[in-house]
């Protein structure tokens, strides 16, 4: 019995300290986790590392993961060339902490993502190319990130896709979205009771800043407006999960809870008094966006917003024909091939 | 409210006729502890759960059922305490210390049910090499990286104890426990671990003065 703990306790320790020897190659998996303030957040690089390119997803929410962006299809297309690395934020996914709620907003996640490029750095290569890839709530926090010191030297370049800087500015936009869709498709006959209530809900709009349980339910009116147009096909979240769950060894539980506790976090508020708009004029970066036409989470408008005002040279606007708010997986093919046209010109 | 009243007279009526008895009896035996070993699966990821089951009190309990067959359960306490791991790969290592109470019923042929609570601490160990960067942007490997959290255990179990029918000192069982480990992330963690294991009877490993009681009962009375 001793015996067997003692061999256990071995085992523990020594796969534990054992040094990781880091090897570039065309088709790695590797996980690690980059510890700061309270959380440890999980990052899995995955593809060709040789490229010395590395495309960073930051994921939405606050408090999905990026387990759900890491598709076959992006493994096939993207990874092939460079590397893919999927980062669970703070509270978020695989990620892992005790006490840390007081930690959990955007200033602190910002000095995440420039721990987490500094690691990939570290492991990589000072001289490795990172590209950020934002995803909704990732607009927020990569807005944070780029418009922060000089951090947007640290990388080669930025592509938002769906994604939000301004929340305020975000509720607009989907009021007039879901506003115009909504004439539109009563007066063609389409869905017509259904559109009305969405109608009925944003003419009952106050005017000015909406509290957080009024865009949450704008929110909600945004993400089922896409499903009422056939070009969009709907994510496939339960197929995703069933195909990927034990493959990729999702920790379920603790992407359910961390996404639970998140939606219900201080963060949710605060996030409400951030407007970046005005800071992006300080960005130079090659940027690209991807808005999906049907996209009323994040309409496309967000993504005009962005490129006419940062000081850019190289700016590129993507709108995907038959996506919504997910466009990786509902325009794969373009959304593939206009990410990898974006790296090759700017690593 | 009076069908709330009447389901509550209804069960109280039962079971004052249900808990009568017709004779018991009070003894104290030295028994000695059982040990466990099981295979700790968390739906597919491996596993070892070792425990210790020392015995607090049992209680023999036969019941003249309709036509004078004779039932006869035994209902078993023990505190226990058990040494877990299990490995979720790119996840964690979770190595966890448990104490609980075991509440386990056997019936006359060998089958039983187990239910148990246990209190316990865990420690992870994170599942992939952890770093740190300070102030000045130094990036370092932080060793044996992971987290202590206080765990709720809940299980309930079946089995098959051989020492009843074929007289050897074994138990085969299969438990589902569902673990609560916090503060997790300032929330809670939750995670289904499942035991395949053996329960070895010693002879007499860890002796200890347990209460045995003799309950009979005729439940159907002339």
């Amino acid at each position: 019995m001793k015996q067997l703990l003692f061999s256990i306790f071995l085992l523990l320790m020594v796969s534990s300290c054992q040094k990781e020897k880091i090897k570039l190659g065309k088709n790695v998996s590797e996980t690690f986790y980059v510890e700061n303030k309270g959380a440890s957040m999980r990052v899995l690089v995955e593809g060709n590392t040789s490229s010395k390119t590395v495309l960073l997803f930051i994921h939405g929410g606050p408090g999905s993961s990026s387990y759900f962006y890491n598709s076959d299809y992006i493994s096939d297309n993207i990874e092939d060339k460079y590397a893919v690395a999927y980062w669970d934020h703070r509270n978020a996914g695989a990620s892992q902490g005790a006490g840390n709620a007081d930690y959990f907003n955007l200033p602190t996640m910002t000095e995440d993502l420039e721990k987490v490029i500094q690691v990939l750095k570290f492991r990589y290569g000072s001289d490795i190319s990172i590209f950020l890839l934002a995803h909704s709530f990732g607009g927020m926090l990569s807005t944070s990130f780029v418009t922060k010191g000089n951090n947007q030297n640290l990388i080669k370049g930025w592509i938002i896709c769906s994604a939000s800087h301004n929340y305020p500015l975000n509720d607009d936009y989907t009021r007039h979205a879901l506003s115009f869709y909504a004439n539109q498709q009563i007066a063609l006959g389409n869905n017509s009771s259904q559109w009305q209530e969405i109608l009925d809900f944003v003419i009952g709009l106050p005017a000015g800043v909406l509290d957080l349980e009024t865009a949450n339910q704008l929110n909600s009116y945004a993400a089922e407006a896409e499903s009422y147009f056939s070009e969009v096909s709907p994510f496939p979240m339960v197929d995703v999960i069933k195909a990927n769950a034990i493959r990729q060894n999702y920790a379920i539980t603790s992407t359910f809870l961390n996404l639970k506790f998140s939606q219900s976090a201080n963060i949710q508020d605060e996030l409400r008094n951030y407007d970046f708009s005005n800071a992006l004029a300080g960005v130079s970066l090659p940027v690209m966006t991807l808005y999906g036409k049907y996209d009323f989470i994040c309409p496309p408008a967000l993504g005009n917003d962005v490129i006419s005002r940062i000081n850019s040279t190289d700016t590129f606007s993507v709108i995907l024909p038959n996506s919504g708010h997910i466009g990786m997986y509902q325009d794969q093919a373009i959304f593939c091939q206009r990410v990898n046209e974006f790296i090759l010109q700017f690593k | 409210m009076r069908i709330i009243g009447f389901i509550f007279f209804f069960v109280f009526v039962i079971q004052s006729v249900y808990s009568q008895e017709d004779s018991s009896r009070l003894s104290h035996e030295m028994k000695a502890s059982n040990v466990k070993l099981a295979y700790n699966s968390s739906i597919v990821y491996p596993g070892v759960r070792m425990g210790l089951e020392i015995p607090l009190k049992s209680i023999v309990l036969s019941r003249t059922k309709r036509k004078g067959k004779q039932e006869v359960f035994l209902k078993d306490r023990f505190i226990t305490g058990n040494v877990s791991w299990y490995h979720h790969p790119t996840f964690h290592d979770n190595v966890y210390a448990t104490l609980g109470y075991s509440m386990r019923r056997t019936g006359d042929r060998g089958w039983f049910t187990e239910f148990s609570p246990e209190l316990g601490y865990s420690r992870t160990f994170l599942g992939g090499t952890t770093y740190q960067v300070d102030e000045k942007g130094s990036v370092s490997v932080r060793r044996m990286a992971g987290y202590n959290y206080a765990l709720v255990s809940l299980g309930c179990g079946l089995g098959y104890d051989l020492s009843v029918v074929q007289s050897r000192p074994f138990s085969v069982y299969y438990k589902f426990n569902v673990l609560l480990l916090f503060p997790y992330n300032s929330t809670y963690y939750i995670r289904p671990a499942m035991e395949l294991g053996i329960i070895y009877k010693t002879a007499k490993f860890l002796r200890v003065n347990a209460n045995q009681k003799h309950i009979s009962k005729n439940k159907f009375k002339a």
